[in-house]
């Protein structure tokens, strides 16, 4: 089950076709690349407006290279629902039914639709790639961006402590719930070929660099994604409803204790979104992280 | 298929139990759900045929039309059958994705109960609500009574599901009047039903695992307009299939509507036409026959098909009649009642020139008993 970095370099099917339209850097698509990649023929897409409907092109130089169906912002979790069912009554549930969309519908517009989802227990997964802002509409501030981040509608940085919508859907009694980066790509694709194989609502957050948003250097990605496990932004684990329990991936298990987390401005340093960070937004931010972990600590 | 005419049970039902029937006997594949007064009761009837297992279908209850009608979408793409009902604010509510699946060319059928939009807070019936949804891509049928409606409900599975057309469907019948008014409906068996019907084994858009297909992906321009071009040329073509439908149905079932778009009710020649849909349209029947017995010469032509809409019909019938009254129970603020509108649109591209006289009535359940309709008529008349 466990997926090595050989296993990485053999995707069975090439999801995401060359000429795609996503940026340079874009996590977003790396983690497509491989975690679609993962599960071969057997899915079927439903993306709601987000850079996804974007970079995987149209026309004859469309780039998917699984069936997808385009969605209004908050209408894909229900319309995974609606073809789920379809194919349930059609005599096919092998075909898994997978969202693929950013934070702006999964953590805000979207987020009444994916509880619903949640709540009737449809056998979907939602994966939420977040970059923590509207990236398609140029960067404004989401439900999901980070404390002292400046986006187009927050130019002296957000204020507002993120949506923790991984604990929103375990308190809505999802079948499974994942954190997963692009940095550990191997945890990543582990979680959600583990996710795609159980019956009922499962929902995976990952932490997808965006470096036009981010103003990074598109070759910082995957440093930087390594670096928000490192300074305990972005704290990896997993949530099986059946054992009611939350497991730290082994990433982020060195971070769990406080003493052993690099400074957030190692982080925040190589992005221009929160690199001029005041002393008090960076305080803000390590409180919100703490309270994100001291969540987290009562499922362990 | 063969010509028969079934057997029927004659049945006391609401309006609302007959939609409920009429989807019943269509055997969607998904039903997805949400309440709304005054549409609730076709869900709830649905609901209760599921869990009997009366209905093979995977019944989604959601959390709100948007929804509803999302999760309806999902299973059109997937080439299953699929209803849902809604009513006024929920219509609203579904927005995006009633044109997300008009213009995506989805077989859905969806009744309304037309009921007003708030503010003020009402329940009651007018038909602001669907005919906001005039440019949707959806085909629009006013229905009458309740035999019309379990009658076009059923219609409906065939027209939209019909590979040349792909359009959804949306029948459309008065809040209370319709919905929660008990009436005889001929009652056609389960079986000849669905025979009629037929399975949707051909469907117009199927998303598949082995041919991978982008739905509503990017486009440019070009693309665009094309796509929106066949829109209108489907809905040219449904105007076909109504008349055919209405015509099948009759040899079917012995009831037809006018000839799908259109019903002319009274003489074929008069000094005034009365112009309108719905309920009112059935009201009108009555006070034409009072008018009549005055001495009176009025008919009336009533609007079944709204989109798409019947053009040829409308301005044939103007070309022999002399004075037209529409009557709307809808308007587009700042301007007028929309059937009113478009009638005089009609009116004046095809270079007739039938004078057109408007009322707007029985907005926000306001009655408009026979009497108003004959008395406004008279006065029209006079003028």
């Amino acid at each position: 089950m466990k997926v090595t970095q050989k296993d990485l370099l053999n995707i069975p099917k090439k999801a995401l076709l060359k000429g795609h339209f996503a940026c340079a850097g874009c996590g977003s698509a790396l983690a497509f690349r491989h975690a679609i990649g993962s599960v071969a023929d057997k899915v079927i897409l439903v993306v709601p407006a987000s850079c996804a409907s974007v970079y995987q092109g149209g026309g004859k130089g469309a780039s998917f290279n699984v069936p997808t169906i385009n969605t209004a912002f908050a209408a894909s979790d229900a319309v995974a629902s609606g073809v789920q069912r379809a194919m349930k009554m059609k005599g096919k549930e092998d075909v898994k039914v997978v969202v693929w969309g950013g934070d702006g519908s999964g953590a805000d517009i979207g987020i009444a639709t994916e509880i619903g989802a949640c709540d009737r227990q449809e056998n979907i997964l939602h994966v939420m790639y977040s970059n923590n802002v509207y990236g398609n509409t140029g960067g404004q501030r989401s439900g999901d961006t980070m404390i002292g981040a400046i986006t187009a509608t927050t130019p002296q940085g957000n204020t507002t402590p993120r949506k923790m919508v991984p604990f929103i859907l375990m308190a809505n009694n999802a079948r499974y719930v994942a954190t997963a980066t692009v940095a550990y790509m191997e945890d990543l694709v582990t979680k959600f070929k583990k996710a795609i194989s159980m019956e009922g609502f499962k929902f995976m957050q990952i932490d997808s660099p965006c470096p036009p948003n981010w103003r990074s250097d598109s070759a910082d990605s995957i440093k930087i994604a390594r670096l928000a496990v490192q300074t305990g932004i972005w704290p990896l684990f997993e949530w099986d409803r059946d054992t009611g329990q939350a497991i730290i991936s082994r990433p982020s298990q060195k971070y769990v204790d406080k003493e052993n987390r690099l400074p957030i401005t190692d982080w925040s340093s190589l992005q221009g979104r929160t690199k001029s960070m005041t002393k008090e937004q960076l305080q803000n931010l390590e409180f919100d992280t703490d309270r994100q972990w001291s969540f987290l600590k009562k499922f362990l | 298929m063969t010509k028969l005419v079934v057997q029927f049970d004659k049945k006391s039902m609401t309006g609302n139990d007959a939609a409920a029937y009429a989807a019943l006997y269509a055997k969607p594949k998904v039903i997805a759900v949400y309440p709304i007064t005054p549409q609730t009761t076709i869900i709830e009837k649905l609901s209760q045929y599921v869990d009997e297992g009366k209905l093979d279908a995977e019944f989604v209850i959601v959390e709100s039309e948007h929804s509803a009608l999302a999760a309806c979408m999902g299973a059109a793409w997937s080439g299953v059958r699929t209803f849902t009902a809604t009513s006024s604010q929920g219509l609203l509510y579904m927005a995006e994705n009633v044109f997300w699946s008009g213009y995506g060319r989805l077989p859905i059928v969806m009744p309304v109960v037309n009921r007003c939009l708030a503010p003020g807070w009402s329940i009651y019936q007018d038909l602001q609500d669907s005919m906001a949804f005039r440019d949707a891509g959806w085909i629009q049928i006013y229905t009458k009574n309740n035999q019309e409606v379990f009658d076009t409900v059923l219609q409906g599975f065939r027209i939209a599901e019909d590979k040349k057309i792909a359009l959804p469907f949306m029948p459309c019948l008065d809040g209370f009047v319709i919905s929660h008014t008990t009436a005889q409906v001929n009652l056609p068996n389960a079986e000849d039903s669905f025979n009629f019907v037929g399975e949707y084994s051909d469907p117009v858009i199927e998303v598949d695992t082995e041919n991978p297909w982008i739905f509503g992906g990017l486009v440019g321009p070009e693309k665009f307009n094309k796509d929106r071009k066949d829109l209108m040329e489907a809905m040219e073509r449904a105007k076909k299939k109504i008349v055919n439908m209405n015509k099948e149905f009759g040899e079917y079932f012995g009831r037809t509507y006018g000839n799908g778009l259109v019903e002319v009710y009274g003489d074929d020649v008069a000094d005034l036409t009365i112009v309108s849909m719905g309920t009112i349209a059935e009201e009108t029947q009555d006070a034409v026959d009072l008018l009549k017995e005055e001495g009176l010469s009025v008919n009336e032509l009533r609007i079944r098909t709204f989109r798409p809409f019947p053009e040829k019909d409308i301005a044939e019938f103007a070309k022999k009649n002399n004075k037209f009254l529409v009557i709307d129970r809808s308007v587009s603020f700042g301007h007028d009642g929309q059937l009113r509108i478009e009638t005089e649109a009609v009116l004046k591209r095809n270079n007739i020139d039938t004078p057109v006289e408007g009322r707007i009535m029985g907005l926000g359940g306001e009655d408009v008993p026979y009497t108003k309709i004959t008395a406004t008529a008279k006065e029209v008349l006079k003028e």
